[in-house]
């Protein structure tokens, strides 16, 4: 596989959110703002490149039956880590992070990756893949949170863009955009307009609904 | 009425199958079915179980509407009317202002005066929400190439009657936007959909702006005027602090009854939504099953904590009182019995009922942040519905294996 | 069975994995143990002087490390409502210096049971020692930063109430951690609300607690005004849990009696 492919791919053609449907817990929690999404995006993208690293290169040592396990502590030793750094230098940031720094242990994406490619591949592509798949969460969680962030309180990264009508300007705030329920509406509304252009994504119906049928048979 | 036909006939050939218009053809059926009676009609579907056509259905519940509409924009009128004179305000200086000055004058006492301010508050909301709803249904009429369904008329005359007169036309917009988009197409549109749509606009609503709609106050179309609502002076002082607002004195059971009271536009006064059930069961096109469950759930629930002997006044509010209060009597009628989001069943109806009577109570009594819950006992009860239904049929299966 | 599937084999592994992860882990919390003491007393420093209009979020730490350094500490006991003295805080086994005060509510030897009738904040228990922060300009006292907390609609308050050197005039309030509804209870972080509190009087004339948030717009005419704060719309009960922690920590159980000795000029 081609390094470009590795890290590009599952931005928009294999995006673990949108596509794979994982790691949406942390998307609803963490996305109230865009700073809070910012840096939660970049400590998932560096917990899943250095764990799928890390894990890729102890592969060949790694016995079967321990496999899950050993991925899993070197994984939960690296969130820790950034818990630790967050708590240490942007203090105000991982308080309202809160638990959500430590629940990228049971994120989806980081095992998934871990799982599904490291254990496969060597310590450098997956790096790069551990990489790719962060953006590719990055993508729909900076675009939830500048979403949520702009309409809900009018405001990016804290500075006001469009004024409130609270502070003598123009806009009502939608107080949904600030309970985590419309995270769900919007990361559907971001994998409806991903699969209306990548047709290839769509899923087939697990069912069809029959024709009507004639008013005869219906009698 | 020829010539429109004429007219009609004309333009066809355009949006049929390889017509220039084609694509537009959803565009052209709603104009045409609008004056005329479709060539085609709906024998038979997923949700109309007889022979009667889809659109007579919508047309009827849209006429069993009308006594709460009207009621509703008189009422409006009155309680505008009665606060501006209390509060000494000769006119309304806005556009609503103009409008009103062209045909009525401010008299509370003028039941002309006060359906006329009503109507100059209503309309616009419902032509915002029929015009932005419509426009939604075309677009994914075209898109789909499908014809628009008749069950948005339905939609948009209780979108507009359950939300307060004074919102904002914008916000009306985006709450029907909402209800349309979120609550009915994205499922595949009308009969896939297993929320209300009205009732998830509203609910949109009321997340989104809590602080202007939650039914903690409300909603006269005088700027500058807010009362509680009854359900809330309840909550916070038990039935003696239920008050006109003014000092007018204490609400009765008959003012709440007939509609003497302030709320969202057509859902204050019982009587005029008794009307129009009672066109809606002669006409047998809504379920007495579902009616009947969510007054036995939301009697049966109250007694409970009739019983209970706290001392909250909401535990202890009676069933009868429930029952004129807030959305309780229009969401019983016109939205729980929502032939697609209810349960399909007969058991399941009245399953289904009354475990909207169920949540009322219990969110109206138990949560402190709601006063009223109606429309999310109604929209939890959508939820379940397809699963009772899978509970009944599987007790019929059973019963009828045990049969043989 | 593989050469690497054998369970010496693997309990190695494990073995190795194991010690790597765990010096990872330790050497992290290890090593960045002072940042993060660090940040969270200057979290709770910003906290206190914001509540006293002191810090408008433009400080360098230094600078607000200096301010704080003003402040002095002074444990209040709740039992008698004075300030503990040595020999008190000796008996109870508590360290000034180290005192947790929401720790110690939780701990049964530390903090004061409190009857249904007097927990009009709903916290169940107080500790017995406040934490109050007093800053003096020329042996003058200015401000009393007080510890407050209470239940509102879905979670517990916590803040800080500023005194003016009085004893009963407000200079600020404000709430370092919450859970309330965002956009409706949550406003109790909003500058503008805030805004309304300092100048307000805690205590009327006879000296009893008459601080509270009203329904609805203070009318500025009613001789109610000077003791009234505007309720959050949409928020009642949230505006009434602040109303009812305000009126605990004004009253009886809380700093009554300690203000009232600010009032007399014993302080």
């Amino acid at each position: 596989m081609k390094i470009r492919e590795i890290l590009l791919e599952p931005i928009f053609s294999k995006n673990p959110i949108a596509l794979q449907v994982l790691g949406i817990c942390s998307a609803l929690a963490v996305t109230t703002s865009l700073e809070t999404s910012i840096v939660m995006s970049i400590a998932l993208t560096m917990v899943t490149a250095f764990s799928s690293m890390l894990i890729s290169t102890i592969r060949n040592f790694l016995p079967s039956s321990i496999r899950i396990i050993v991925q899993m502590t070197v994984i939960a030793s690296l969130v820790i880590v950034v818990d630790q750094i967050l708590q240490a230098y942007l203090f105000d940031i991982s308080k309202k992070l809160s638990v959500f720094v430590g629940l990228i242990i049971t994120n989806c994406i980081v095992m998934g990756r871990a799982e599904a490619f490291a254990m496969k591949n060597p310590p450098i592509p997956s790096f790069l893949d551990g990489i790719g798949n962060g953006l590719g969460y990055s993508l729909v969680l900076l675009t939830v949170g500048s979403i949520r962030e702009l309409f809900g309180a009018g405001r990016l990264l804290g500075y006001e863009i469009i004024p409130l009508i609270e502070n003598g300007g123009w806009y009502q705030a939608n107080g949904l955009l600030l309970l985590p329920p419309s995270a769900f509406f919007l990361i559907g509304l971001f994998i409806w307009v991903l699969r209306s252009v990548k047709k290839e994504q769509v899923e087939a119906p697990e069912y069809r609904l029959a024709p009507h049928v004639s008013a005869k048979e219906a009698v | 009425m020829k010539a429109i036909r004429q007219f009609f006939d004309k333009l066809e050939p355009h949006f049929h199958k390889g017509g220039k218009l084609e694509k537009y053809y959803a565009l052209y059926e709603v104009f045409d079915t609008f004056f005329f009676s479709p060539s085609s009609t709906t024998r038979s579907g997923a949700h109309v179980r007889d022979g009667i056509d889809l659109k007579r259905v919508m047309i009827s519940v849209w006429l069993a509407v009308f006594p709460a509409m009207f009621f509703g924009m008189y009422n409006v009128g009155h309680n505008a009317n009665t606060a501006m004179a209390a509060m000494g305000i000769a006119e309304k200086t806005d556009w609503h202002g103009v409008l009103i000055g062209l045909l009525a004058g401010y008299d509370p006492n003028s039941i002309w005066d006060c359906f006329w301010h009503g109507a100059v508050y209503f309309l616009p909301i419902y032509i915002v929400t029929f015009a932005v709803g419509i426009a939604w249904e075309i677009l994914f009429a075209i898109k789909r190439g499908h014809e628009v369904n008749e069950g948005f008329f339905v939609t948009s005359i209780l979108f507009a009657l359950i939300v307060p007169p004074d919102i904002p036309l914008w916000q009306v917009a985006l709450g029907i936007s909402f209800g349309v988009v979120i609550g009915k197409e994205v499922f595949g549109g009308t009969g896939k959909n297993f929320l209300n749509p009205a009732l998830t606009g509203r609910a949109f609503l009321f997340f989104a702006y809590p602080a202007q709609i939650s039914g903690d106050s409300v909603w006269t179309a005088v700027d500058g005027f807010s009362g509680a609502t009854p359900l809330s002076q309840i909550a916070s002082g038990g039935l003696d602090a239920l008050q006109h607002p003014f000092g007018a004195g204490q609400i009765t059971w008959m003012d709440a009854f007939l509609g003497n009271i302030q709320g969202s536009i057509g859902e204050t006064s019982t009587l005029a939504i008794l009307i129009g059930a009672a066109f809606l069961l002669w006409t047998g096109i809504a379920s007495w099953r579902i009616m009947l469950g969510v007054l036995l759930g939301m009697i049966g629930t109250t007694l409970l904590f009739n019983m209970g002997g706290s001392s909250s006044p909401m535990f202890n509010l009676p069933w009868y009182w429930h029952a004129v209060l807030g959305g309780f009597a229009f969401g019983t009628v016109f939205m729980a019995t929502d032939p697609v989001s209810a349960a399909m069943t007969n058991t399941g109806k009245l399953v289904f009922g009354a475990l909207i009577g169920l949540m009322v109570t219990l969110i109206r009594v138990v949560n402190p942040a709601f006063p009223e819950g109606m429309m999310l006992a109604i929209l939890f009860a959508n939820l379940f519905a397809p699963l009772i239904d899978h509970f009944v049929m599987q007790a019929n299966i059973r019963r009828r294996l045990a049969r043989q | 069975m593989s050469h690497k599937e054998t369970v010496s084999r693997t309990l190695l592994v494990a073995f190795l994995v194991c010690i790597v992860c765990s010096v990872l882990v330790a050497s992290a919390v290890v090593l960045l143990k002072d940042d993060q003491l660090k940040n969270k007393q200057l979290d709770r420093q910003r906290n206190i002087l914001a509540a006293a209009g002191l810090y408008d979020g433009t400080q360098s730490n230094q600078e607000v490390g200096e301010l704080f350094n003003r402040f002095e500490l002074v444990l209040v006991d709740m039992e008698t409502g004075l300030v503990a003295t040595d020999d008190v805080l000796a008996a109870a086994g508590v360290d000034i210096s180290k005192y947790d005060q929401r720790k110690a509510a939780k701990d049964p030897s530390l903090s004061i049971k409190l009857d249904s009738a007097e927990d009009i904040a709903s916290i169940k228990r107080q500790a017995r020692f406040s934490q109050v922060y007093l800053l003096r300009d020329d042996g003058q006292l200015e401000s009393v930063v007080l510890p407050v907390h209470g239940y509102g609609l879905w979670s517990t308050l916590y803040g800080y109430l500023a005194m003016e050197g009085d004893g009963s005039t407000v200079k600020g309030l404000g709430f370092y951690e919450h859970a309330e509804t965002p956009g409706l209870g949550g406003e109790v972080d909003n500058p503008k609300w805030k805004a309304l509190w300092p100048g307000k009087l805690a205590y009327n004339d006879a000296g009893e607690p008459a601080l509270h948030v009203i329904k609805g717009k203070v009318d500025p005419a009613s001789a109610d005004a000077v003791h009234a704060i505007d309720g959050l719309s949409g928020a009642t009960l949230t505006s009434n849990g602040v109303s009812n922690l305000i009126r605990f920590w004004t009253g009886e159980r809380g700093y009554q009696t300690f203000l009232q000795r600010v009032r007399e000029g014993a302080i």
